[in-house]
């Protein structure tokens, strides 16, 4: 008995029981390979934090890594921080970062790196966290080397959702302090914390990442490298997949899933995660200063016309949802079920325009008679803006809205120039937005729908919707920690803007990720999609 | 070659690109908008936007607008990318060899096939041969670059296998030396022959009315005549029917620089072209700008280069 | 003119144009539905009810052809013409004033000539948006100097300036020796070039739709094949129609400029020549 009992006794009796579990389960994941990603643009430079570029994000997020990571549900994980308490009913967060990481140049990561990067970088260049924590932020604290604080001027919270790689990629003090973030050559050649390490930047060609070595996960990553290769024709993606030249795509064409999907030699993945923004509905904004667009009756008559299952089916190719909510179903805690929305019901969109003084007087289009603040005889005309790559949607308005008397002229215009045209002239009747929602509501709903959020920045408030207890109950809710008590306060936002039609949310539109059935190990639904990921040669 | 023509062939260049930099800087001055902006672009803050306008001198009179220009371009500073925050001079240098690759390589490719096919439609000129070539040299040109690229990348790339479909290298390989040489050739073997397939047809014709032009000329039928064999007449022939292909082939940099731009964008090659699509998508003004001036400048040099080459070729042709 | 009918060339170039540009004018009568509306199932093949099949937004390809070729030889036309009023004016001008005046106007037309079209098409499109008639504008204003120099030359060789002035004796102003005596001379050569320009625009046009700088509200050959681009690999209808109505449309003009240029040439050897 007591020769079973010595070490290598126990040691030959633990492997030996070990064995069968191992037999017939997943081998260990293969080491080493190279993955070849596609991606769709040459991102510029690698540094994260000055942007929200998708580009960017998608190449580098991989490089480094956020206070703390997200899982398949969306929920908060230990990454650089490895724990953390709430406190003051969410005015203070206490972070307890981990001892263990280094730098890609070997330098000791410490808490003056993420009070850096939050005050010196991500707080005056990144659109999101600028926008969400900057009026709400008071200091930002580091007793010592391990410890950071975020204080609060009131409970804030959504911080926990804001800090993985893609909202608030932590950069190292010691390259970038004293110099421009957005000019420093580290952009170009970065030091990150992440799973895999800088190796070369081929100009318009490609990305090289190496493993990193002390990577301070265990055990990971399993890639020896990845190779982000610019590839902008989406069709020429697939091409490259079909052909093997490519492991991994970021989103895959309508088209073509249903041929990939019943192809033994890839698999598929939807998310709504993206580098860019993640949780994203088309929504159709109404401008309510235009006359045409005041009366509610008439934006609910538009909202009726249009077949959302047609732009599903024909825009999207089925990849999607219908928006059953104006929060998206990806935040299920604060997407509102049950509302009523307007259905697809051509005759009430024509009973509601007639009720609303606009009549069909033989004519294709419908003119007004006796409607407030519009002249007898003017015709019901509206035009709408769109990104180029979204005149799909401006056929289909054309086409739902003209079968019920309204005309509508698409007017497609480049980013660079819709922007201004929306935000800063206010110059149009209608269009469509590709609204991300992100991580909370607080970050990429609340923009849309606040009082305070109109005026020239892009993507903010684009209707001029201003509804006072919308923005009381939006204030609440960016303030109320218990999370089922802010799913009632946005319920109650659902609620009236469905009433109120500011917006017509169109459709959910997630992306389908697909990759090489040799390779396993992925993450979709985070910018870290490729730190435990293993290809078999 | 005198002296005084070579100096009055340069002095051709100067007004060309004199008015090559009005051209750029009317089309700046006409956009709508603040020039500034198309300049500096929507995410400048106040601080860029002034000096944008102070390095372009963009509150001073509109002459001396265009002075300014004149000199940093001809400095060689072809603006700054607001996208990418640097010098366009430098991204355009970042990409053009890969471009300067391709364009090379169908030039040789379709200057080649052009010369051999415009030959032989000349010998059998009027009969089905000719027409047959000259058919299909044309079908090459008139079908779209992009639309024949991506038939080839679909058939001869994914259908075969033989080809690789994106890219200038194989993204797994890192090799150096002659594997890393093989390698981009053959990845440059489709991209090259869809550019040269779509450029060919002039050569061929350029070529075939050549040859047939001396052909009919008395020199030749006097070489007949005396019973030199055909084929030291048709070498003849080609001798004067090569010296228009020289000509044109600054024209042809012009179209292939075009060519090369579609063709790049299918097969993921990493020159102008995609540098061209991204600026286009994010209105980077200062890029477009230059990618303009750079072709414009190219097709400058090579007509003053073959316009040399051309006089040096026949001495016959004087431009007095 | 008869003469180009009687090579196979000219023969077909001319009879393929002219078909064409039937097709294209009576497009409105011809095509079978509204190029924009959904008339059918998105992405069905070529089929009985669709003679080339639909879309991914269900829009008849057939009648989506048929309304581009006659969108993209409107716009060959306006360039064309627009190209051949200036290249007329100034070669004319370049011809009988002579001197100072032919140099000026001469190193004007080299440097136009040398300007790359395309890239310039590129950033007027970028700067004022797209649309249709800045394509036509800008390369209608790009493409005149190779009919200048047509002009110019066959000017010129109308040395004897006995003749104009007897001309101007007779009271005909310049402009009426122009129109009587230059134009008609002038008019083989140019109609090569034109014929070459008119197919190039096409190319040009549809280039610009392929990397999105197209006017989407102009249902063009560029506009259909680029967005058929995504839809190669499922709808091969999509790409091969309108590719093929490009390639048909360009070989037509330079087929028919060909055979034109066939013509103009004085030392083409006669049939039955021995080789």
């Amino acid at each position: 008995m007591t020769r079973l009992l010595r070490p290598t006794a126990l040691l030959n009796l633990a492997l030996l029981l070990a064995i069968p579990a191992t037999v017939g389960a997943q081998t260990a994941p293969a080491r080493g390979g190279t993955l070849v990603v596609a991606i769709s643009a040459d991102p510029g430079h690698l540094n994260p934090a000055i942007t929200t570029s998708g580009a960017t994000h998608a190449a580098a997020e991989l490089l480094y890594n956020g206070l703390l990571g997200r899982d398949e549900r969306g929920d908060p994980t230990p990454e650089l921080a490895e724990s953390w308490t709430i406190e003051q009913n969410g005015a203070l967060y206490r972070f307890r970062l981990r001892p263990d990481v280094r730098w890609h140049d070997g330098t000791p990561f410490t808490s003056s790196d993420v009070k850096f990067t939050f005050e010196d970088v991500l707080l005056k260049l990144h659109a999101r966290t600028r926008a969400s924590m900057s009026g709400a932020l008071a200091g930002i604290d580091t007793p010592d080397d391990r410890t950071v604080v975020f204080r609060f001027k009131q409970p804030y919270a959504p911080l926990l959702l804001q800090l993985d790689a893609t909202e608030a990629p932590i950069i190292p003090r010691h390259v970038y302090q004293g110099s421009d973030p957005q000019t420093n050559p580290a952009n170009l050649q970065p030091v990150g914390t992440g799973p895999f390490r800088f190796a070369a930047y081929r100009k318009g060609a490609e990305i090289r990442l190496a493993r990193n070595p002390t990577y301070f996960k265990p055990g990971l990553p399993h890639l020896d490298a990845i190779v982000m290769r610019v590839i902008p024709a989406a069709g020429t993606q697939v091409l490259a997949l079909e052909n093997g030249e490519v492991d991994f795509l970021w989103a895959v064409p309508g088209p073509d899933q249903s041929r990939l999907r019943t192809d033994a030699r890839f698999r598929l993945a939807q998310t709504s995660y993206h580098p860019g923004g993640s949780n994203c509905i088309m929504t159709v904004g109404f401008n309510l200063q235009r006359p045409l667009l005041k009366d509610v009756r008439v934006r609910r008559a538009i909202a009726h016309a249009l077949d959302r299952e047609a732009f599903l089916r024909q825009v999207l190719f089925g990849e999607g949802r219908v928006a059953a909510a104006p929060i998206s179903s990806e935040l299920a805690w604060a997407h509102a079920a049950g509302l009523a929305m307007p259905a697809f019901d051509r005759a009430e969109a024509e009973r509601l325009l007639d009720a609303a003084g606009w009549k069909k007087e033989g004519e294709a289009t419908r003119v007004a008679r006796g409607v407030a603040g519009v002249a007898d005889g003017t015709r019901l005309a509206i035009d709408f803006l769109h990104f180029p790559a979204f005149s799909k949607y401006g056929e289909l308005m054309r086409q739902h809205l003209g079968a019920v008397g309204i005309d509508v002229t698409p007017r497609p215009l480049e980013p660079a120039v819709f922007a201004p045209t929306v935000f800063k002239d206010r110059n149009f009747d209608t269009n469509v937005i590709s609204y991300c929602n992100g991580p909370d509501p607080e970050i990429g709903v609340r923009r849309m729908y606040h009082s305070s959020q109109i005026g020239p920045a892009p993507f903010t408030n684009a209707a001029a919707y201003r509804h006072d207890r919308v923005d009381a109950l939006f204030d609440e809710a960016g303030r109320t920690v218990a999370r089922d008590r802010r799913s009632a306060l946005y319920r109650q936002i659902q609620e009236i803007v469905v009433q109120d039609l500011p917006y017509f949310w169109l459709v959910e539109t997630p992306t389908t990720r697909a990759w090489a059935a040799r390779c396993g190990g992925f993450r979709p639904w985070t910018g870290l999609f490729a730190e435990a990921a293993s290809c078999k040669p | 070659m005198s002296p005084r023509y070579l100096l009055r062939r340069l002095a051709h260049v100067v007004p060309a690109v004199a008015g090559i930099l009005v051209v750029a800087f009317v089309v700046i001055q006409a956009a709508p908008g603040d020039p500034v902006l198309a300049l500096a672009g929507q995410h400048g803050d106040a601080a860029y936007h002034a000096f944008i306008r102070q390095k372009f001198g963009l509150d001073r009179p509109v002459f001396e607008q265009l002075f300014v220009y004149a000199g940093n371009v001809i400095r060689g500073d072809l603006g700054h990318s607001w996208v990418h925050g640097r010098p366009v001079a430098s991204l355009v240098a970042e990409r053009l060899p890969a471009t300067l690759l391709l364009m090379t390589s169908a030039l040789v490719l379709s200057s080649l096939a052009g010369v051999l096919l415009g030959v032989a439609a000349a010998r059998r000129a009027d009969r089905p041969t000719d027409l047959g070539v000259r058919l299909a040299a044309l079908l090459g040109y008139a079908t779209p670059s992009f639309w024949l690229a991506q038939l080839a990348a679909l058939t001869l790339a994914l259908g075969t296998g033989l080809f690789p479909v994106q890219g200038i290298s194989d993204a797994r390989g890192a090799w150096t030396g002659w594997r890393h040489a093989l390698d981009v050739l053959h990845h440059l073997a489709l991209p090259a022959l869809v550019l040269a397939a779509n450029e060919l047809a002039l050569t061929a014709r350029l070529v075939r009315a050549g040859v047939v032009d001396a052909l009919g000329a008395e020199y030749i039928r006097t070489a007949r005549a005396k019973g030199l064999p055909e084929r030291a007449v048709v070498r003849h022939a080609l001798r004067n029917a090569l010296l228009p292909v020289v000509t044109v082939i600054g024209g042809r940099v012009g179209m292939l620089f075009t060519g090369a731009v579609l063709v790049e964008t299918v097969f993921a090659w990493p020159g102008l072209g995609q540098l061209l699509l991204s600026s286009v998508q994010t209105r980077d003004t200062p890029v477009l700008l230059g990618l303009f001036l750079l072709v414009s400048g190219a097709v400058v040099v090579t007509n003053l280069l073959t316009d040399m080459a051309y006089a040096w070729l026949d001495p016959r042709i004087r431009y007095e | 003119m008869s003469e180009v009918l009687r090579t196979p060339a000219g023969l077909a170039g001319a009879a393929l144009t002219v078909a064409l540009g039937l097709l294209a004018a009576l497009a409105p009568v011809l095509a079978p539905a509204d190029p924009f509306a959904s008339v059918g199932a998105p992405l069905t093949p070529p089929s009985r009810s669709h003679a080339l099949g639909t879309d991914d937004l269900g829009r008849d390809v057939y009648s989506g052809i048929l309304h581009g070729t006659r969108t993209s030889l409107v716009v060959a036309l306006g360039v064309v013409a627009i190209a051949a009023t200036l290249g007329v004016f100034v070669g004319a001008v370049a011809g009988f004033r002579g001197g100072s005046v032919d140099e000026v106007l001469m190193r004007g037309t080299e440097a136009v000539q040398i300007m790359p079209r395309f890239f310039l098409a590129v950033i007027v499109v970028a700067l004022f948006g797209p649309g249709l008639d800045r394509v036509v504008l800008v390369l209608g204003f790009t493409t005149w100097p190779a009919i200048a120099r047509v002009v110019r030359a066959e000017t010129l060789s109308l040395a004897r300036r006995e003749f104009v002035d007897a001309a101007h004796a007779l009271g005909a102003t310049t402009g009426r020796v122009v129109v009587r005596h230059v134009l008609p001379n002038a008019l083989p050569t140019a109609l090569v070039v034109i014929s070459l320009n008119a197919a190039s625009v096409i190319l040009l046009e549809a280039g610009l739709g392929f990397i999105g700088l197209g006017d989407p509200r102009a249902m063009s050959l560029g506009y259909l094949a680029s967005n058929a681009q995504r839809f190669l690999r499922v709808a091969w209808w999509m790409a091969v129609f309108p590719g093929a109505a490009i390639a048909l449309a360009v070989l037509a003009l330079n087929l028919l400029g060909d055979a034109l240029g066939d013509l103009a040439n004085p030392r083409r050897p006669s049939r039955g020549r021995p080789a």
